[in-house]
């Protein structure tokens, strides 16, 4: 009842002063709105990352050949296509084995003529990757036996050929080369770490091994290990595997380093985390000036408004009346200003989620954590000028011009 | 018994390193329902005994009783409460609330002394009615004349039914005939056994009033009985 008419009275104060209100405000609304945004971005760029992780009904690793120690030269035993065809063989792990051949090419369609990643690899290579077929059919393992010219492309190469993709389908192109057809697009995957599966083109293992290429050395074994086995288990069998394939003796150094992009997402995670942790303390700092801000103004607003207080007063206003009074302004002046940040936060970070498409999730912990935080900020930095206003002598203050 | 006891009140200013006697030994008894008229030249020390005797001041030394109570050794709140329960002021500036209606200033001191908000309502719009603004109670002041304002603030300070009435030159900021009509509404309060000091520097005024204290230089010069 009492509270409820201070802060209509507190909303008129603000009302009748605007946009004073507004300019003090501003600090609490930049505050809050960058702790909901990052609260939000952070939430989800968490569950991006950890859905890519448990979503995924496997975790991958991926073998490289290792160089040689103290030079820049490829290890005299490289990885080749039969260090695959081995891990396949091996029945200890339901894994599924992925080798894969890149290099780049000139790819010629018409007159155009571009530069282009070239990926060779086998049929599970789309699946394991989560490409989806957009246009047209992926290649398979008959494709891939019979060495057959036959491609699958990103979703922008056709843009780069100055046409588009779709219509590229069933066409001929020349690729370092060699004649190929190409047979499919996949979906638009948008850039994924450094590299940007959209602008490239995908071909048969052996294919590329034979016709394009000239070599059965691969630059990376993908292995897709089921959830039922853990990382550091598979890494010991592809080690067994691999070491028994290169014939290392005992004691002696792998020719190949096996690596779990799983770490890489811990980190990624890391890294999120402390970004978000430092956004957030700017935005503390900036709640903390706007609480100067908040103080500095309840001071003016206390001095200009001395006479009411005097009037006040003289009608039987106690100090705690007037201390209410001014307290309750300043903390309803900090959750307008916390309410507004809230909801500028949250269309920052809607947009965000738009363009990343992220999912939408802002805890309400961080809603109502940044709201009450803001109303701390106003009790604490509104306690002083109230305080002032509270101990104004009556006849003094009547007095004042 | 009398209403009020004053017994060698003085008050002094301290302004820098001088010290100003505003009031330099008052003493005088009011008794219930007495109409009086406090005169005398700017500087004389008017307003500085209204505001000790309205409890909006202390005084620097002598006693002062209200209803039997020694106000002087009040403090702070006990004194807001006095002023709440007791006291009802009418300013030259009228000091209204410029955002709040008629109605709402009215009720202000009735929100003070924690009544509910029907009953701070129903109070407040039949002082509003018996000071003749019956008709304007949601205007704001600035919507509102000098003369309907200063009722306003009369109706404000009668709200919580005062044991006195105080006005420092109410008249002060209105025109002749506006300025009368005020004055009248307070003699027809008088005439309701209402107990009232009024500050002025006009004769005609003071006439009206049933005694004049005429003050100068923080003394009361005479102190008389009018016809
Ligand atoms: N807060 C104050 N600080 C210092 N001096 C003051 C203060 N209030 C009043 N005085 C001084 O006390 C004296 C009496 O002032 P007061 O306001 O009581 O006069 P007054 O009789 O009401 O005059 P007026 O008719 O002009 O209103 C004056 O000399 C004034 O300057
Ligand atoms: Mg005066």
């Amino acid at each position: 009842m009492i509270l409820q008419e201070s802060i209509s009275t507190a909303i008129d104060a603000i009302r009748a002063n605007f946009l004073r209100s507004f300019l003090t405000a501003i600090a609490i609304i930049i505050g809050t709105a960058s702790v909901i945004a990052m609260v939000g971005i952070g939430s989800s760029a968490q569950k991006a990352i950890d859905d890519s992780i448990t979503n995924a009904s496997a975790r991958t690793l991926s073998v490289y050949p290792s160089r040689a120690r103290g030079t820049q030269k490829i290890n005299s035993t490289p990885l080749v296509i039969k260090d695959a065809d081995a891990l396949i063989k091996d029945k200890e792990i339901q894994w599924r084995v992925s080798p894969e051949i890149r290099g780049s090419k000139s790819l010629k369609y018409g007159n155009e003529s571009i530069t282009i990643s070239v990926t060779g690899a086998r049929e599970n290579y789309f699946d394991i990757q989560g490409y989806e077929i957009n246009h047209g059919v992926f290649f398979n393992g008959r494709d891939d036996l019979a060495r057959k010219r036959v491609a699958v492309i990103g979703s922008a190469v056709g843009t780069e050929l100055k046409t588009s993709s779709e219509a590229l389908v069933g066409k001929e192109v020349n690729l370092g080369g060699v004649t190929f057809k190409i047979i499919g697009v996949i979906n638009s995957e948008g850039v994924s770490g450094w590299s940007n599966p959209d602008d490239q083109i995908y071909i048969p293992l052996l294919t590329a091994s034979d016709r394009v290429f000239g070599r059965d050395r691969v630059d990376s074994i993908r292995v897709e290990v089921p959830n039922l086995h853990s990382p550091e288990e598979a890494m010991i069998s592809i080690e067994r595997v691999l070491r028994r394939e290169h014939d290392i003796g005992p004691g002696e150094e792998n020719n190949f380093r096996i690596h779990d992009w799983s770490q890489f997402t811990d980190l990624q995670r890391q890294a999120t985390a402390i970004f978000s942790a430092l956004i957030i303390g700017i935005a503390g700092i900036s709640l903390l000036v706007g609480g100067i801000g908040v103080m500095n103004i309840m001071l003016v607003s206390v001095t200009e408004r001395t006479r009411e207080i005097g009037l006040r007063k003289a009608l039987g206003a106690t100090e705690k009346a007037i201390l209410f009074q001014f307290i309750i302004e300043a903390v309803t002046l900090c959750i307008i200003g916390g309410v507004a940040g809230v909801l500028l936060g949250s269309f920052l970070y809607f947009i965000i989620t738009l363009f990343q498409d992220w999912p939408f999730a802002i805890p309400f912990s961080a809603i109502f954590g940044s709201v009450t935080f803001s109303a701390c900020i106003g009790l604490f930095f509104g306690i002083w000028p109230a305080r002032k206003a509270a101990q104004l002598e009556p006849a003094v203050a009547l007095r004042y011009e | 018994m009398s209403l009020i006891k004053a017994e060698g009140i003085t008050k002094q200013y301290l302004l820098g390193n001088q010290t100003v006697d505003a009031l330099r030994g008052i003493s005088f008894d009011i008794n219930q329902g007495e109409f009086i008229a406090i005169m005398g030249p700017s500087g004389s020390g008017k307003s500085t005994l209204m505001n000790i005797i309205g409890c909006l001041d202390t005084p620097t030394q002598g006693k002062y009783f209200l209803n039997q109570q020694e106000v002087s050794t009040f403090k702070g709140d006990e004194l807001a409460k006095i002023r709440n329960k007791e006291i009802g002021f009418v300013f030259q500036t009228f000091h209204l609330l410029a955002r709040n209606t008629a109605l709402d200033n009215v009720m202000l001191p009735l929100k003070y002394a924690g009544f509910d908000k029907a009953k701070q309502m129903k109070r407040a719009k039949s002082v509003l009615l018996q000071v003749g603004l019956e008709s304007r109670m949601e205007h704001q002041p600035s919507e509102l004349s000098g003369g309907q304002q200063q009722r306003v603030a009369i109706a404000r300070a009668l709200v919580n039914k005062p044991s006195i009435l105080f006005a420092d030159e109410p008249t002060g900021n209105l025109d002749s005939q506006t300025g009368n009509e005020v004055i009248k509404l307070f003699k027809d309060l008088h005439d309701q056994g209402q107990t009232i000091i009024l500050i002025t520097h006009e004769n005609e005024i003071a006439s009206i009033a049933q005694r004049t204290i005429f003050i100068k230089d923080g003394l009361i010069e005479s102190d008389t009985q009018n016809k």
